[in-house]
């Protein structure tokens, strides 16, 4: 059987799980403090940034560096309970289908929803800002070009970090211990952002990629450039030990 | 049943979940953060003259409740997780318990788990202002009073993400909603009193930002929050049962 | 010939051995009745069947094969039903079906065909947690007939069916090596159950094989053992005592 139809059966599985409906709520929760305080996008004269790109950028700042993590933490949550809650998975592993084939099939799922959350949020953004320029009579909404790259740049820069979640869901059976460390790991990328080693921590790319965006809008803010080495050896490095640990991993309690 | 054997009964059912070490773990996870923040640039620090709690606090309550707040939405989550599972709960709604003070045996613990996240955290805030600020007397009733103030504040959270967790039978849902709200509540803007009396924006608010008569209303809030929590729970998960 | 043999297969928890070093043969084309009560290690010998758990010791062979080299090999050659039956309980009946005819390269009408076959076509549109206990098994089942696979292993296929329902199954296995031409290894705890089934028997107790063989040949044996022998289940109750007296009085 093909990845592609596998990742196809993978999609079938989660239906009815109303993870869509969280994934708008995320969304919305996301653009509305943007909406009410629209008005702050005005006063940015220090940082030497413009209100429309205020206005983008602050929101998906706040998107790349709490929620956008925290969904997919919830979304590896849904795919590892989706199989153990009636022994789905006991079936799975007694059809003919490679084993690491069908943890990566969960892990192309795990991705493409992220794509979805991202997409959400750019289709949100536009909706907000078209409500903001209402409201403040100012045009808020940015070219789709520009703001399809920023999107792009978020979402490729967090496969790492959905590829360490992944493996956290596989590895780690007990609910609390890998929802507790995916969301705790979460957090000190505030921190790591600002550390010469941000390379070596993956819930960190998204946000620094995106912090470094505001950087570059904001013509009096100095935020650290996005240098490819040495993040890129060290991105793919951390996506593929990952990933080989989880396939390695995969199916082996049910295995015993 | 008596609220000991209730609490009791409920802290048998959290065994081998994790539920206790994660905590434990979170806990000192979170107490390490003033400790590391310090250790990385003393000098930033032991220069100011505030009081060394506010210092420590100011620096770091953001992330220590950040994290504090999230492992009582993971914990809230798996504490109805391991009711509906299996199907317990069908066992446990056919038993003369009420539903309701399954729900506040599970706040209990809860809130336990709180009060022991904060006492690690307490601890290594002390310890952190002996060793680096000792020109300061030993800072422990500052330290009580905040830590005091903080489980005040945790209390509406713990409730209202616990209901969350029962209202919802798929793990994912609760956790899904109670890390939205989480995210609500760090972008709510602190000089809105009204909107930082949102549950989840209480465990981020530091005493020592506010006068008295704000920290009067706060834990007043939270008073009247834990009451209309509960009450609200009791009357949903009677209501529930009436359509069930 | 033989389409699944073990020689000597063991399966050890810690301390605890639930399959002691037992030799099967189970012939092509036939009803296999696995027999013991609970605990005995029949589970545990299928799960190994399907590459589910590891032997501790020993080896087995189906169709030529061995795993984990032909791990995907054996599995498409494999229908199973296990333990208690494996769903997606957010999915319909017939989206359960998909999935597995999916995974499996089946064309569409195979899975109105399964449904058809275990008796659940007008229930295909009903979520699967909704399903009750007799309903899963059925769903269980269609999931390991889909495709027609050469080889069937069914645990306690009957368990939480009505007596109608058991009858039906029953006979629906009996009439598969018929019908698909193909080799079903069925379990049960009750010997009047296996009895109406299987060609071949096979007992275990406490993850010892007590006794192969065919129905006939187990009157034999135990006639000669002295055991009564009007009634299978009898014969079966006698052996599966016999046994526990001579291994101390272990229950």
């Amino acid at each position: 059987m093909s990845f592609l139809s596998l990742v196809k059966v993978e999609h079938q599985k989660v239906r009815r799980s109303k993870i869509f409906l969280i994934l708008i709520l995320a969304a919305v929760i996301l653009w509305i403090p943007s909406v009410l305080n629209a008005d702050l996008n005005f006063g940015m004269q220090a940082v030497g940034i413009s209100p429309e790109n205020s206005f983008f950028i602050q929101g998906f700042m706040a998107m790349a560096w709490f929620l956008f993590p925290a969904a997919m933490v919830v979304i590896t949550v849904l795919q590892t309970q989706t199989e153990r809650n009636d022994h789905g998975i006991l079936k799975m592993l007694s059809l003919p289908v490679g084993t690491a084939k069908l943890c990566m099939a969960k892990f192309a799922v795990l991705v493409s929803f992220s794509a979805v959350q991202v997409l959400m949020s750019v289709g949100m953004y536009y909706i907000s800002a078209a409500a903001a320029s209402h409201t403040q009579g100012y045009a808020f909404c940015l070219p789709p070009l520009f703001v399809f790259k920023e999107a792009c740049m978020m979402w490729a820069s967090a496969i790492p970090m959905l590829a360490f979640f992944w493996l956290l869901a596989v590895c780690i059976r007990t609910p609390v211990f890998s929802i507790g460390i995916g969301l705790a790991s979460i957090v000190p990328s505030v921190l790591m952002i600002n550390t010469k080693v941000w390379f070596a921590y993956p819930m960190a790319y998204p946000f620094f990629v995106t912090a470094s965006e505001y950087g570059k809008l904001a013509a009096n803010l100095e935020t650290a450039p996005v240098r490819l080495i040495p993040w890129l050896p060290a991105a793919a490095l951390i996506t593929a030990v990952c990933l080989i640990i989880s396939c390695l991993c995969f199916g082996q309690a049910e295995r015993r | 049943m008596s609220t000991m054997n209730l609490i009791r009964l409920e802290l048998k059912k959290i065994k081998r979940t994790g539920f206790l070490p994660a905590f434990l773990g979170g806990g000192i996870l979170a107490a390490a953060v003033p400790a590391v923040n310090t250790a990385f640039r003393p000098e930033l620090f032991a220069g100011l003259s505030a009081p060394p709690v506010s210092i420590l606090l100011g620096a770091n309550w953001q992330m220590m409740s950040m994290l504090n707040v999230l492992l009582i939405v993971a914990g809230a989550c798996v504490l109805y997780h391991i009711e509906y599972a299996d199907n317990a709960m069908r066992k446990m709604s056919t038993l003369p318990v009420r539903e309701s003070s399954l729900f506040f045996g599970k706040a209990a613990v809860l809130i336990l788990a709180g009060v022991l996240l904060l006492a690690i955290e307490a601890v290594s805030v002390f310890g952190c202002s002996i060793y680096w600020f000792s020109r300061a007397a030993a800072p422990s009733a500052g330290i009580l009073k905040s830590f005091g103030f903080f489980l005040l504040m945790l209390i509406p959270a713990a409730l209202l993400s616990l209901a969350l967790a029962s209202a919802c039978r798929n793990l994912w849902t609760s956790l899904g909603i109670g890390v939205v709200c989480v995210f609500a509540a760090t972008m709510i803007p602190a000089q809105r009193f009204a909107l930082t009396l949102f549950p989840f924006a209480m465990p981020f608010q530091m005493p020592v930002n506010h006068t008295g008569d704000v920290i009067r209303n706060y834990a007043i809030a939270a008073a009247a929050e834990t009451i209309v929590i509960s009450l609200s729970e009791v009357i949903i998960l009677k209501v529930r049962r009436i359509f069930a | 010939m033989n389409i699944i043999e073990t020689q000597g297969l063991t399966k050890s928890y810690g301390g605890f051995t639930a399959v002691s070093g037992i030799n099967l043969h189970i012939p092509q084309g036939s009803v296999y009745g696995f027999l013991g009560p609970n605990g005995a290690g029949k589970s545990t010998t299928m799960k190994m069947f399907l590459g589910l758990t590891k032997p501790t010791g020993g080896s087995f062979v189906i169709d030529g094969m061995r795993f984990p080299d032909s791990r995907v090999q054996i599995l498409k050659e494999i229908g199973s039903l296990i333990e208690a039956p494996s769903f997606y309980g957010n999915l319909t009946g017939e989206e359960n079906l998909d999935i597995i005819r999916r995974i499996l390269g089946l064309p569409r009408s195979s899975v109105s065909e399964a449904l058809e076959t275990v008796g659940l076509t007008p229930h295909r549109k009903q979520l699967a947690k909704k399903y009750s206990l007799g309903m899963k098994q059925r769903l269980g089942l269609a999931g390991a007939l889909i495709g027609r696979p050469p080889i069937l292993i069914l645990d306690e296929p009957t368990n939480g069916l009505d007596p109608v329902g058991i009858h039906e199954i029953r006979t629906l296995i009996r009439s598969l090596p018929q019908r698909f031409a193909c080799t079903v290894l069925v379990s049960s705890h009750l010997l009047s159950e296996i009895e109406l089934m299987a060609d071949h028997i096979g007992i275990l107790n406490h993850g010892r094989l007590l006794f192969e063989g065919t129905p006939d040949a187990l009157k034999r044996d135990a006639t000669f053992q002295g055991y009564p022998t009007d009634n299978l289940e009898d014969t079966f109750l006698a052996l599966i005592d016999a046994d526990n007296r001579q291994r101390g009085g272990a229950r």
